[in-house]
């Protein structure tokens, strides 16, 4: 990862050679602050891609208000996907990019206090903390993965309440030190770099050498369809799960009765739920918009699950080994859908779920 | 003593099958015998809204094939009622998730434990009708007093006919509206028995109440005010093989006086 202006961010998932960890990689990738608002290249290694991995790559990004503005690949496959999609190919050089793979390391607790304080050493020597990068790239970005890690729990320690944190996966903490994130660009070719950069981002697209095809626009719109959702093939340990270090999936649309969305990870809904519809996510729920469906968030065992919805209005809620149902009481045949919502949000409490009004 | 099983169908959809298995099923458990709804309408069912159950559905018809669980934890009870079981079809699947043995096989447990196993049949004559009718031995056709649903319950009445296993077959006629049919815009009751050559078990007029009580989740055999509640409570007491005459919707002045305030709006309209 590497930025090289304002809004370009390199990502660099060369040395993986699945589509599913791609994606698993890429989305924890996205969940970063630095990620938002940009335009991304990605780097891809051996790994065929179809049209619709590619595009579910595609809206994974603009989730998050970022564009794909390029690929670079060594498949075959993946660069024929990627020309009838319209995307950009180019090259972008090995040095500009840095492997992201030891972000998924997980430390124990005693490890991650020694690294700790082994860091605040350093950084007391060093003050300039872009020498280190340049030194020794990869040490330095596990580093900081592990700090992250370390805050994470300590947040959790220090207040059960919290709960905005938990979408956010561990190793990418809004609240982390951005600043070693963001290192200066390679001295010796800065310029021709930025050229290059001008030249595949700005407006004078055909000029530019490094495609190899003058395609700027997608040859239809990708729509997210529920069977492109792709789980990563990834076995959570028990650690995972108390920790919470899923990805996160959005899913824009509404969800139908008869529809079923698993997930190993949270889910955010851009929609309402209707009744009859299945949610299912190890993670948890969230769901912008009238959730009236079955919601189970923690299938995975995960007590500290939750379910959240600007209108609460779930047939039956599910979280980890817990069962509620709504109360026979509540006519809902006709839903209102007022202007006014009231956001809640159910979680256990006493082995019991208790929905809870978020405002309060 | 072997519990009877009996599919209630009718070819065209939105005749009345949910709303008769629901009545029927609850008429009976009224009465005191132990009745189970079996919904087969899988990816499009209903029969849980129309109880009131939709939500206290965990496992479903599909979880039971698949031997998810139990059949006995599929049983969803009624709220008001304990004789009377629900086992729900599942919304996120489709017909082909159960075949006719599976079924029949259900059905032959559930024999054993229940005087009553009502199977609500889903629309139309493919693999979902033939796996309803599949551990059947008898048979209620829904119709109404319409043209196009009168030829489709004769379709099914001849496919009911040629399969093995169902020994005998009673019409239902729906949403009889009386003053229609005095003005000869509707088909009358005897017309539509006589096209199907087949003897009724129960003339249900139309009633408002339906549908207010389709959206309470609650069967209109509970509110005995209604005509259409006491018609369903009569047809549950034939299929228990009492003798009850028709209930006549024509004749008593203080009935027809509530169907004229049902449908005086249509009458006017057919005048003009």
């Amino acid at each position: 990862m590497e930025q090289f202006d304002d809004n370009v961010y390199v990502i660099d998932l060369g040395e993986i050679n699945t589509a599913p960890e791609i994606i698993f990689e890429l989305s924890s990738v996205l969940d970063k602050d630095e990620a938002k608002n940009k335009r991304i290249c990605l780097k891809l290694g051996n790994v065929d891609l179809n049209q619709a991995q590619l595009l579910s790559i595609k809206s994974l990004i603009n989730s998050i208000d970022s564009t794909l503005s390029s690929i670079e690949t060594k498949s075959v496959e993946t660069e024929k996907t990627a020309l009838s999609l319209g995307i950009i190919i180019s090259n972008i050089s090995e040095q500009n990019a840095v492997d992201i793979s030891p972000t998924m390391t997980y430390k124990t607790a005693e490890e991650l206090k020694e690294e700790l304080q082994a860091q605040e050493n350093n950084s007391a020597e060093n003050e300039n903390s872009y020498d280190i990068i340049e030194e020794n790239e990869t040490d330095v970005i596990e580093e900081v993965t592990n700090e992250n890690i370390q805050n994470e729990v300590l947040k959790e320690v220090s207040s059960e309440a919290e709960t905005q944190e938990e979408n956010n996966d561990a190793g990418y903490d809004n609240n982390s030190n951005g600043q070693t994130f963001v290192p200066q660009p390679p001295s010796d070719n800065t310029d021709e770099v930025q050229d290059e950069l001008d030249v595949i981002f700005g407006s004078s697209l055909t000029k530019n050498s490094f495609f190899d095809t003058e395609a700027t626009k997608p040859l239809y719109e990708e729509k997210e369809e529920l069977e492109d959702i792709t789980v990563p093939e990834h076995e959570y340990t028990k650690e995972d799960i108390e920790l919470e270090t899923f990805p996160t999936k959005y899913i824009k649309q509404t969800i139908r009765s008869g529809q079923v969305i698993n997930y190993e990870g949270n889910i955010v809904i851009i929609g309402d739920c209707h009744p009859g519809c299945e949610i299912t996510a190890l993670g948890d729920i969230t769901v912008w918009g009238v959730l009236s469906g079955i919601a189970h968030a923690g299938a995975g065992g995960n007590q500290k699950a939750r379910v959240r919805a600007l209108k609460m209005n779930a047939i039956q809620l599910r979280i980890a080994g817990c069962y509620s149902r709504r109360p026979d009481s509540l006519n809902t045949v006709f839903i209102e859908k007022t202007n006014s919502f009231t956001p809640e949000e159910a979680r256990i409490v006493n082995g019991e779920i208790v929905v809870f009004k978020i405002n309060d | 003593m072997a519990g009877r099983v009996i599919v209630i169908t009718s070819g065209k959809g939105g005749v009345g099958k949910t709303t008769t298995s629901a009545n029927i099923g609850s008429a009976l458990a009224k009465n005191g015998h132990s009745v189970v709804l079996v919904d087969t309408d899988i990816g499009l069912r209903n029969l849980d809204l129309l109880l009131g159950l939709e939500n206290r559905i965990v496992y479903t018809l599909v979880d039971v094939v698949e031997e998810r669980c139990k059949l006995k934890q599929a049983l969803v009870k009624d709220k008001k009622n304990p004789n009377l079981c629900l086992l729900a079809a599942a919304q996120t699947r489709d017909k082909s998730s159960v075949s006719a043995e599976q079924l029949k096989k259900i059905t032959e447990k559930l024999k054993k434990d229940f005087d009553y196993i009502l199977v609500d049949c889903p629309a139309g004559i493919e693999q979902g009708f033939q796996t309803a009718i599949a551990g059947a031995s008898e048979a209620i056709v829904v119709t109404t007093p319409e043209m196009s649903a009168v030829r489709d319950a004769d379709r099914i009445i001849g496919l009911l006919e040629a399969a093995e296993g169902i020994e005998s077959y009673k019409l239902l006629i729906n949403r009889v509206r009386p003053n229609l049919i005095k003005a000869n815009d509707m088909m009358s009751v005897d017309d539509v028995v006589n096209i199907l050559s087949c003897q009724p078990i129960g003339i249900i007029p139309e009633d408002t109440g339906i549908i207010t009580s389709t959206n309470r989740g609650e069967p209109i055999v509970n509110n005995e005010k209604s005509l259409a509640g006491k018609a369903y409570i009569n047809v549950a007491r034939r299929i228990v093989g009492e003798d009850v005459p028709f209930l006549d919707i024509d004749e008593p002045k203080d009935i027809i006086g509530k169907i004229k305030k049902f449908f005086g709006g249509l009458k006017k309209q057919g005048k003009e």
